[in-house]
């Protein structure tokens, strides 16, 4: 396996990691979230997430990699706000939008960028970026409706 | 239940149905494309229509609704088997997806609609917010495929 390679699998493992480990916290904050609206669309954000985990695995696995990682400490710390029924909807969306804003789109950016030479994984990364772009604009925009804005 | 609601769980079951028809065939190209680039973003995007299909299968679980829509089997197997072929070429399917929506509102006009029907039901509202943007990204996604592709080919006859 060329040195490129291993990197790729090993970026799409902790993409992996990541996205489920965001896909569990999500689905403890659809569990205890009062707000229609906000379960309305965390319930998407949360398949999404889920689906992109098993998008990553299924590619690192056809580049002949296995999962191992897990997510890190920072990440685990924010799912462990998010998936928190005693803190409110409030603070989780403004905890969640600000490693969003830094967070996933970073790691996606870095891993779309590595895969240049893998078209097929290059654009998997582009569409599970999209997504996730999608996602933090919806968020945005229900924290300002929820702001009154 | 109210004919109101009625309208909204049809809806929803038609839609639900179509975004399963629409994995089903994607997931057929993917079987057989022979361009990586496209094989990647068609594996994400099938991906993506099977997500809003169990999505909206939820949200009719919890409105009390069942799931008992079906795209007519001769359209869906016909479908599948076209995608599914290595007879006709990936730019020829790509110019036949994009045919069907000649600009990007077209996708989301009938789930636009809906969402304006849906005041009383916010949750389900903003569900379908995020399942009509995920409808424009897959446009987008094919149109810039094609545009990068350089060239158009005309539908077959």
């Amino acid at each position: 396996m060329s040195a490129e390679a291993a990197e790729l699998i090993s970026l799409l493992d902790a993409l992996q990691a990541a996205e489920r480990a965001g896909a569990d916290a999500l689905e403890r904050w659809v569990a205890s979230c009062r707000d229609p609206r906000l379960r309305g669309g965390l319930r998407v954000i949360c398949a999404r997430d889920r689906s992109h985990a098993a998008l990553a695995e299924a590619r690192l696995r056809a580049l002949g990699g296995v999962p191992t990682a897990t997510a890190n400490g920072e990440l685990l710390a924010v799912c462990g706000i998010v998936g928190d029924p005693q803190v409110s909807d409030r603070t989780k969306l403004t905890v969640l939008l600000t490693r969003l804003a830094g967070g996933v789109e970073g790691t996606i950016a870095v891993v779309a960028r590595t895969s240049r030479d893998d078209a097929e994984t290059h654009a998997l990364l582009i569409a599970i970026g999209e997504d996730d772009r999608a996602s933090l604009r919806w968020l945005r925009d229900i924290n300002d409706t929820l702001d009154g804005r | 239940m109210s004919d109101d609601r009625q309208d909204v769980t049809t809806f929803l079951d038609a839609l639900r149905a179509a975004e399963s028809a629409g994995a089903d065939v994607l997931n057929a190209w993917v079987a057989v494309c022979t361009l990586d680039e496209l094989r990647g973003g068609l594996r994400a995007i099938a991906e993506r229509e099977a997500v809003h299909a169990e999505l909206i299968a939820g949200r009719l679980r919890d409105l009390g609704a069942s799931c008992s829509a079906t795209v007519n089997e001769l359209l869906r197997v016909g479908a599948v088997t076209r995608f599914g072929s290595s007879t006709l070429s990936d730019e020829e399917k790509l110019a036949l997806v994009l045919a069907r929506y000649p600009d990007d509102a077209a996708v989301t006009r009938p789930i636009d609609r809906m969402m304006d029907a849906l005041d009383g039901d916010p949750e389900t509202r903003e569900l379908l917010r995020l399942v009509a943007e995920g409808e424009v990204a897959t446009i987008a996604w094919f149109r810039a495929y094609q545009r990068a592709l350089g060239r158009r080919i005309p539908l077959p006859g």
